[in-house]
C-alpha cells in the first residue's frame, strides 16, 4: 500500500507536507546542490523587501542550548532581482514556491505582492509581520488591527493564496490569528522566532550586534506546538507549523495539534538534507501504521 | 551544478601530537575526488549537546590510502567533543566546502604564513605545490606559535624541504617575535616577485593584509567566522568587503585576496 503524502492548502496541492522555512534556505540555490528541490512539498523563500538589504553587521547569529539566535536583519536581494533571477532559478522545479514578503510599512507588503501577482511561479505569499520598526509604529505581528488591514490590502492585489506568518511574541496569538482570518487570509504559518538574547561575559557585550535576536531550533518546539494547538481552536484556516522540527516524529506532533503541513527551518543548518529524510520516514510511518493518507493525522490530537 | 555531499567517515586514527593538539585521520570521501588546499569540512559532534557543526580546515589527504587528516587544538566545547572521539567511531561530515587557494605563478617566491592552528591549510597548499613541481626553495614557510610546544607537526613540514622559518612569541624556538616581523626580516627588497599565503589568528591576518597592501605584495588569506550552516544559507558567517556589502565566508571564502575583506 502506498500512502498519500499530499496535502491541499487553500486550493493548492502540495506533494507532501514538508516545506523549507523562510530565511533558512535562501532562494533554493544552495540546497539544490544538496538534494532535488522537486522532492519538497514546497520552498518558502527568504523574506524579500522592496529594496535590497545587506542586513545587520556581524555577529548576527549565536549558538544557544538546543538552538540559535539570529538577527540577520532581512538581508535580501530586493524584489526586482528576486523576480528576475531567483524566481527564474526556481522555475523548473516541481515544487510549490511560497514567497515570503517583508516591509517597513503595509504599503510595501502591498507593493511587493502586486509585483508577484504577475509571477505565476509564486504559488503563494507568506507575510512576515515580525519586522521591527514599521512605519505604523509597532510590529504588525503585535497588532490585530494592523494585521487584519495588511492581509486585506495584500488580498486585494494578489490573486493566489495569502498566508500570514504569526509571531509568538504577542499576548494572545489566537487574537492575531482571528484578525488575519477576518482580513481574508487563506492560511496561517506559525511560529516565527521568539525574542531572545545571549551575553558574552568577557566583553559584557550581547552576542549579537542587534543586541537581541530571534530564537529558533529544537528549544522552541514546545512553544510552537502549543501555539498551533491554540490557533487551531481559534480559527478555521489551514495552519502550517514551524518551530524546531528535526525529524518525522516532530512533524506528526505538529499535524496532530492541527497543522496541515510544516516548515523545516534551523534544522537545515545542521542537516541540510533533513527534509528528504523526514519525507522518507513519514512515508514509512504511514505505511507501518496503515494510514492511507497523511492528512488523516491533521488535528487528531486527543487532548485531556 | 556542483554537489554538496554529506558522508559518514570513519575515524581511523587519533593522535595527540602536542599538548591539546590532535591529529585525526578519517576515511576518504566516496563521492568526492579532489580537495583544494584551503577547503574545509563541517562536522557534527555526536555524544554532545552541541547543536551546530564545527568547521575544520583539511590538513592533508591521501586518495591512495583513502585518508583525510585533520589537525586541531582543543579550545572550546566543540573541539573537546571531537578530541573525545575514538578510532572506529564515525563522523557525519559535510564537505569539502569553500573555495580554496589559487596556486601561484611558477616565477614567484611564496611567503607562507602559518600562525598556530592556522597551519593546516598552509601546509596542504605547500605540499600540493611541491608535488606539482614548484621549487621548494622558493617557498618561505613561516610557522609561528606562542611557544615551541605550539609548533606541532613541524617534522611533516620539514619533509617538504621548503625554507622553514619557525617563530615563537617568547623565543623558545626560532625567531623571537611575531610572524610579520619574521617575514619582514627575511624578504629582500624588490628583488623577487613575492606572493603571500596565510592562515592564523585575526591579528596576524590583519597585519599581513596591511603589509601586503603597503608593500604591494599580492596574496591570499584564509579567514574564519563562526559558521552555523557551512553551505551559504544561514548568512551567519559574514565579513564586510572593502568594496561594500558582505561576503559569506563558507561560500565565497574562506580564502580571500589581500585587501578584499575589511579586516
Amino acid at each position: 500500500m502506498t500512502s498519500d503524502l499530499s496535502i491541499t492548502i487553500a486550493g493548492i496541492k502540495f506533494k507532501n507536507p514538508i516545506l523549507t522555512a523562510s530565511g533558512t534556505c535562501g532562494y533554493g540555490e544552495e540546497l539544490a546542490e544538496v538534494f532535488d528541490l522537486s522532492l519538497l512539498g514546497g520552498i518558502v523563500t527568504k523574506s524579500i523587501t522592496v529594496k535590497p538589504r545587506e542586513g545587520h553587521p556581524p555577529p548576527r547569529t549565536a549558538e544557544t542550548e538546543g538552538g540559535m539566535l539570529n538577527a540577520i536583519g532581512l538581508a535580501n536581494v530586493g524584489v526586482d532581482k528576486f523576480i528576475e533571477e531567483k524566481l527564474k532559478f526556481l522555475e523548473p522545479f516541481e515544487t510549490r514556491v511560497v514567497v515570503n514578503v517583508a516591509g517597513a510599512a503595509i504599503k510595501e507588503y502591498v507593493e511587493i505582492s502586486a509585483r508577484l501577482a504577475d509571477c505565476p511561479r509564486a504559488d503563494m505569499v507568506e507575510l512576515n509581520f515580525s519586522c521591527p520598526n514599521v512605519a505604523e509604529g509597532m510590529t504588525i505581528a503585535g497588532s490585530a488591527a494592523l494585521a487584519e488591514r495588511a492581509v486585506r490590502e495584500v488580498k486585494a492585489v494578489f490573486p493566489r493564496p495569502v498566508m500570514a506568518k504569526l509571531s509568538p511574541n504577542v499576548t494572545d496569538i489566537g487574537e492575531i490569528a482571528r484578525a488575519c482570518e477576518a482580513g481574508g487570509a487563506d492560511a496561517l504559518s506559525l511560529i516565527n522566532t521568539l525574542v531572545g538574547m545571549a551575553v558574552d561575559i568577557k566583553s559584557y557585550r550581547p552576542r549579537l550586534t542587534n543586541n537581541t535576536g530571534g530564537l529558533s531550533g529544537p528549544a522552541i518546539k514546545p512553544v510552537a506546538l502549543a501555539a498551533v494547538y491554540k490557533v487551531s481552536r481559534a480559527v478555521k484556516l489551514p495552519l502550517i507549523g514551524i518551530g524546531g522540527i528535526i525529524d518525522y516524529r516532530d512533524v506528526i506532533e505538529f499535524m496532530l495539534c492541527g497543522a496541515s503541513a510544516v516548515q523545516i527551518g534551523t534544522s537545515l543548518f545542521v542537516e541540510p538534507d533533513a527534509p528528504i529524510k523526514i519525507i522518507k520516514d513519514l512515508k514509512k510511518y504511514l505505511s507501518e501504521n496503515k494510514l492511507g493518507a497523511v492528512k488523516e493525522l491533521i488535528g487528531k490530537l486527543r487532548p485531556y | 551544478m556542483s554537489k554538496i555531499v554529506i558522508e559518514n567517515l570513519a575515524i581511523i586514527n587519533k593522535k595527540e601530537v602536542g599538548s591539546g593538539y590532535f591529529l585525526l585521520t578519517l576515511g576518504f570521501f566516496s563521492k568526492t575526488g579532489t580537495i583544494k588546499a584551503g577547503q574545509f569540512v563541517h562536522i557534527r559532534l555526536p555524544r554532545s549537546n552541541i547543536y551546530f557543526r564545527r568547521a575544520f580546515s583539511i590538513y592533508d589527504y591521501n586518495p591512495g590510502n583513502k585518508t583525510i587528516d585533520l589537525l586541531f587544538r582543543v579550545l572550546g566545547r566543540g573541539t573537546a567533543a571531537l578530541a573525545a572521539m575514538s578510532p572506529g567511531e564515525t563522523l557525519d561530515v559535510l564537505g569539502p566546502l569553500g573555495n580554496g587557494f589559487k596556486f601561484p605563478n611558477k616565477n614567484e617566491t611564496v611567503l607562507m604564513a602559518a600562525g598556530g592552528i592556522g597551519m593546516p591549510p598552509i601546509y596542504l597548499l605547500a605540499r600540493q605545490m611541491v608535488q606539482k613541481g614548484f621549487d621548494p626553495s622558493r617557498i618561505f614557510f613561516f610557522y609561528g606559535g606562542q611557544t615551541k610546544n605550539d609548533l606541532v607537526e613541524i617534522s611533516r613540514i620539514r619533509k617538504l624541504k621548503t625554507r622553514l622559518y619557525p617563530a615563537t612569541d617568547n623565543g623558545s624556538y626560532g625567531f623571537k617575535g611575531l610572524l610579520t616581523e619574521a617575514i619582514s626580516s627575511v624578504i629582500n627588497g624588490k628583488e623577487a616577485r613575492y606572493r603571500i599565503f596565510a592562515c592564523g589568528p585575526e591579528g596576524m591576518l590583519k597585519a599581513l593584509d596591511q603589509f601586503g597592501r603597503t608593500e604591494q605584495i599580492p596574496g591570499q588569506l584564509s579567514l574564519e567566522a563562526p559558521m552555523p550552516c557551512g553551505i551559504g544559507v544561514c548568512l551567519g558567517c559574514i565579513l564586510p568587503l572593502r568594496a561594500g556589502g558582505y561576503t559569506r565566508v563558507c561560500r565565497e571564502g574562506p580564502v580571500y585576496d589581500i585587501g578584499e575583506v575589511l579586516l
